[in-house]
């Protein structure tokens, strides 16, 4: 690992103060990624300026028509929210699935959702080519790689690296918004924008420009979020990045699928919203050949790289084992209601 | 006095270890040492044709940069399949040779482990990359080993042909398994200190003779001018064994700088510089009548080899030893890719060999309409198949009777795919387990004080394993003490001889020696107490005078406890030595195990076949949406001659269960074809069980006694429990789904 400059700011001004201009700094939260990242010697930053002494970014709120979490609520205590574990099952279930209880409890949300890829050529310096870490030298896993880890959905001919995150599905899903502050001011993301499609610059990740600090993930509350479920398929029972899952909500008229909302995970390069699965959903009865139908839908456009094909079925049955869970769970609301 | 063996005893170093006060190799730190860092190869195959080592050097706190071209004084040794202490024939930083992706090129030397670490990074390398197979070509693979050249690697007995023509059903199977690496939670460390022309080596070790006996060899030394330490040991499982060159190099490059240097391997690092299991290929033909009794066994093993060493663990010697058939034909086959050289690995014969037998013996099963267990048993014999000679003992359909019963086999739907529960598809499956008996010779030293202590020396290891207590225990049943009175003191390549602690040999092997070196200190206090003018014993030949348990007995119903005895004598103190060797042990293999080799006797000698025996049975669960695989519940019995500890030996059974899980359904070592590099090598991305992966499992310990295999009959159960776990699991995955998965790890991707 280099040698840094270390900073512990105590407000969200000063934070932005340090981060921003030419030199190469970047925040520190729970530092699981990036730490991790440095020992590598795939991130070297000049700077740390270690945000966990900004108190006030740390609180949230489960609210009637809004949920609000700061950027550096832990990991481990928004999973273990009961109020939110019956608004949103499905946020507090990704959260609960994620990596092991020792990182939950150092990990913060801000930091989660920016975490990166696990592409073992991104993450071995000893591989020369790669376009994310060094912008223009190729794709190892594309020229001959081994691609079972990797994007389905979204990828490039310059970048196959897939999204590992399993929160960032259940925000996706459910329309979040992400706030924050840099040195041109504040403002408000849409949570599908924040993330951008590799196409030709792997390198960018995110539209968050030098210097902007993530202060908040903000949720609107719909009827779908309580029929909602997080389901992750993989083969270690706990601490293991999802082979593939999938964040889905529904909202039932009788039997009729009012709203529906899937967000599929370990296939895509980012945070990845099913439109055209939802569609198929909408206004139909529901049955399990229905959620099959949604999932395969969900699937349509993926593109099998050498070693991922699996990826596709295991997909597609994960989408329709998650949809007859949150239906289940939509059915036994409507009689706690009756 | 309480009884001490065949009970549960809680380890004597438990609380040291959980405190922190069990100081392991690398907790040893040297007045004024140095920290070592390795720079390794990108490329696979090739030569180095540069090395800038300016930017390292110019590193602060960086003190040298060593490199083939500059490392004085670096000695090597040979490697271990050419009969000598090393891990491998091949010796990077001699040349500019590049023979496997993770080859060591350099080797830093800094103030702190950081600066030496970073140093490492900074070392460029340019190379020219010649043509890499990380994968061995099964199509090329080489016969290990010509029929009847003795050594009965290759081996036929009556005809295959004949067998399988007459057999009612036949299965012609092939199964894979992969690349894995041990994963110790310790560290791969060395620290050396030379003052002089003697030198101190504090490193984790499966055998400190070994390495002792390999160092001094190397540089010209008497092996009193070598210390080796090595204490504790965070878990080896085969991978802490051969002097390795990160070994070598650390001791040179402590000479070179004048001043003790520590190398702690990285995680990544330790996927290349030392030894793994090799990826293999197992082809079964099996034959059987219409009552299943097997009338062809043929068993070819293909597996992986580097470049410079033939990696022979022969499988097939354990599966042939296994059912009776008239006609066997066995072959050990190997293939070359582009890697360091394999090595063993907790069970190292017989995992991959018996994920493939009892999958082959569960399809004839099948085919024959026949229940699992009963193939088993028309096939049990007493003798074994190949020598003909008969088992010392052999409790296989003991253990499948008290498991399937405690599993509650009789549940089972014979029919694939019939059982759910919910989502689950549910699935019963069983196989055998069998680990040979090898028994090393050993020696051990007794020390017993009037106080009523002992101390117990001898150069055997504790990898985790419990021999610290077992010895403990041994000492005390035999001196007639507690205890916690008995000062094991092992892990030192001066003291008296003990085996390498692979084999499953320690307890069998070193125990036996701790148990003679107790009677012989009952003969010195026997002989003292004979000579004294008063006393029960005086004048007394000391020939009729014996030690049961703690007391001395002699003729006429004579007894005293042994420790008041010695208390009578003036020096209050004896000293014994024991000395053990199998009668069947060879002199060749005596010598061998002198010169720090390994040794055995078994596990079929002349007169007997020695083996462990076990059988496990798994319930699998495959959920209908995710294709997950779950292991809810593992059952084993195993007969293994007498249970010196119970707790920790029930440990040991179960670790192997726990390590077969992984085995089945996790584990393995990801390959980059085009770069022919090792893909995951760190414990993220290799999966290994955690908590929630381990329902379950019982271990039943059944009573066998066998006065053959040593004085105190026990056999080595280290790597018995992993054996039968893989193909129990596959198995009950076929019977769950109707899948027959015959590839390694077995996973969801399997089965969409
Ligand atoms: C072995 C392992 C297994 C894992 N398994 C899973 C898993 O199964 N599922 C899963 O979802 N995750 C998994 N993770 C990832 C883990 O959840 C993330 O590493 C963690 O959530 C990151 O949070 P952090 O606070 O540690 O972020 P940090 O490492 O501190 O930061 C990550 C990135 O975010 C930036 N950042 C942090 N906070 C802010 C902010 N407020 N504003 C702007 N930028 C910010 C940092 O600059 C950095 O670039 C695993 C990680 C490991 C190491
Ligand atoms: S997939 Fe992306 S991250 Fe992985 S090697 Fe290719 S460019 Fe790098």
């Amino acid at each position: 690992m280099d040698n840094f400059a270390f900073f512990r700011p105590t407000s969200v001004a000063e934070a932005i103060d340090l981060a921003s201009g030419d030199q190469k700094r970047d925040f520190l939260a729970g530092g699981t990624t990036m730490v991790d990242l440095m020992k590598l010697a795939v991130q070297r930053p000049g700077g740390l300026v270690d945000i966990t002494g900004i108190k006030e970014l740390e609180s949230y709120e489960i609210g009637p028509g809004r949920l609000r979490f700061g950027a550096l609520a832990r990991m481990a205590v928004v999973a273990d929210d009961a109020d939110l574990r019956e608004a949103c099952p499905a946020l507090t279930e990704a959260l609960w699935k994620a990596a092991s209880p020792q990182l939950r409890n150092v990990a913060r949300l801000g930091g989660n959702i920016l975490q990166r890829t696990r592409c073992p050529y991104f993450r071995d310096t000893a591989y020369t080519q790669c376009n994310k870490r060094d912008p223009g030298s190729g794709c190892a896993a594309l020229e001959g790689g081994v691609t079972s880890l990797h994007a389905i959905l979204g990828g490039s001919e310059h970048c196959v690296a897939m999204y590992p995150g399993d929160w960032a599905q259940a925000l996706i899903a459910f329309d979040a918004e992400v706030r924050t502050r840099g040195p041109g001011g504040s403002r408000t993301i849409p949570f599908a924008d924040l993330h951008v499609l590799p196409g030709d610059s792997p390198e960018v990740e995110t539209i968050l420009e030098k210097g902007e600090i993530i202060i908040s993930i903000e949720v609107p509350v719909v009827p779908a979020m309580r029929a909602s479920h997080y389901l992750k398929a993989r083969d270690r029972e706990s601490y293991a990045f999802a082979s593939a899952s999938a964040a889905v909500g529904l909202e039932l008229d009788g039997e009729t699928v009012k709203d529906a909302r899937i967000a599929l995970g370990g296939v895509a390069s980012v945070p990845w919203r099913a439109g055209a699965a939802e569609e198929v959903l909408r206004g139909r009865t529901f049955s399990e050949a229905l959620a099959r139908e949604a999932g395969r839908a969900a699937f349509a456009d993926a593109t099998p790289l050498e070693h991922s094909a699996y990826k596709i079925p295991l997909g597609a049955d994960v989408v329709a084992g998650a949809l007859m869970t949150a239906h289940a769970r939509a059915r036994a609301g409507a009689k706690g209601e009756d | 006095m309480a009884q001490t063996i065949n009970t549960e005893v809680t380890r004597t170093d438990a609380r040291r270890k959980v405190t922190g006060a069990a100081h392991y190799a690398a907790d040893f730190t040297p007045a004024g040492m140095l920290h070592g860092a390795l720079a390794t190869s990108r490329i696979a195959v090739g030569t180095l044709t540069g090395i800038d080592t300016a930017k390292a050097e110019a590193e602060p706190g960086v003190v040298a940069v060593f490199t083939h071209a500059n490392l004085p004084d670096y000695k090597t040794v040979k490697g271990i399949y050419s009969g000598g202490p090393g891990s491998a024939s091949f010796w990077p930083m001699e040349g500019t040779a590049i023979k496997y992706a993770g080859q060591p090129i350099a080797y830093v030397v800094a103030e702190t482990a950081a600066a030496a670490r970073r140093g490492a990074q900074l070392v460029e390398a340019s190379y020219e990359e010649g043509e890499a197979h990380i994968a061995m070509d099964p199509a090329q693979s080489f016969i290990v080993g010509a029929e009847g050249d003795g050594e009965g690697m290759t081996l036929t007995k009556g005809d295959i042909a004949a067998g399988l023509a007459e057999a009612a059903q036949s299965v012609d199977v092939e199964y894979v398994t992969p690349f894995q690496h041990h994963n110790p939670m310790e560290m791969f460390a060395a620290t050396a200190e030379w003052r002089g022309d003697r030198l101190t080596v504090w490193m984790p070790s499966q055998s400190v003779r070994t390495l002792r006996h390999g160092i001094s060899a190397a540089y010209g030394l008497p092996e009193t001018a070598v210390r080796v330490i090595s204490p504790f040991v965070g878990g080896a499982f085969g991978s802490k064994a051969g002097i390795t060159p990160y070994t070598m190099l650390t001791i040179a490059a402590a000479k070179a700088v004048g001043a003790p240097v520590r190398l702690i391997v990285t995680r990544q690092q330790m996927y290349t510089v030392a030894t793994f299991r090799p990826e293999s290929v197992q082809r079964f033909r099996l034959g059987a009548d219409a009552s299943g009794r097997l009338t062809a066994f043929e068993h070819v093993e293909i597996a992986q080899t580097s470049q410079f060493d033939e990696v022979v663990n022969p499988g097939t010697h354990m599966t042939r030893s296994m059912y009776a058939s008239p006609n066997i034909h066995t072959e050990q086959r190997l293939a070359r890719s582009d890697t360091n050289s394999g090595g063993f690995m907790r069970a190292p014969n017989e995992m991959q060999t018996f994920f493939g037998l009892e999958q082959a013996m569960d399809e004839l099963a099948l085919k024959l309409g026949m229940d699992p267990v009963e193939l088993r048993r028309v096939n049990d014999t007493d003798r074994h198949p190949v020598a003909g000679v008969p088992f010392s003992s052999r409790s296989l359909m003991e253990c499948f009777d008290a498991a399937k019963a405690s599993f509650g086999w009789a549940d089972r739907n014979a029919e694939p795919g019939s059982m759910t529960d919910g989502d689950w598809l549910v699935g019963y499956g069983c196989a055998t387990a069998t680990y040979p008996t090898n028994i090393s010779p050993s020696a051990a030293r007794v020390r017993m004080q009037a106080t009523g202590h002992a101390f117990v020396e001898l150069a055997a290891h504790d990898v985790g394993t419990g021999s610290y207590t077992i010895m403990a225990q041994i000492a005390a049943a035999r001196l007639g003490l507690p205890v916690e009175a008995c000062d094991v003191v092992m892990g030192e390549a001066h003291l008296p001889l003990a085996p390498i602690s692979g084999g499953s040999t320690t307890a069998a092997s070193a125990g036996s020696a701790v148990h003679l070196a107790c009677l012989a200190v009952g003969a010195e206090v026997a002989r003292q107490v004979s000579a004294m003018s008063e006393g029960p014993f005086a004048g007394v030949d000391p020939a009729q005078i014996t030690l049961e348990d703690g007391m001395l007995r002699g003729p006429g119903g004579k007894s005293q406890p042994l420790v008041e005895a010695l208390a009578s004598t003036p020096r209050g103190e004896a000293t014994a030595e024991g000395q053990y060797r199998h009668p069947a042990l060879t002199d060749e293999a005596l010598r061998r195990t002198y010169q720090g080799g390994y040794g055995v006797a078994g596990p079929v000698t002349p007169e007997m076949a020695m083996f462990a025996f076990g059988a496990e049975f798994a319930e699998v669960r495959v959920h209908r949406w995710t294709h997950e695989i779950r292991v809810p519940r593992l059952h084993g019995a195993f007969a293994a001659g007498t249970w010196l500890n119970r707790k920790t030996a029930h440990s040991q059974l179960m670790g192997g269960m726990v390590w077969g899980i992984g085995s089945a359904l996790l584990e393995v070592t990801e390959l980059d074809h085009t770069r022919a590099r090792f893909l995951n090598a760190n414990i993220a991305e290799y999966l290994i069980p955690v908590n929630a992966d381990v329902r379950e499992i019982r271990v039943e310990m059944l009573e066998e006694q066998d006065d053959y295999v040593n004085p105190l009959g026990v056999k080595g159960i280290g790597e018995l429990g992993i054996v039968g776990t893989a193909a129990a699991i596959a198995n009950a995955i076929h019977h769950a789904t109707g899948k027959r998965l015959r590839r390694l790890p077995m996973r969801m991707s399997d089965l969409v």
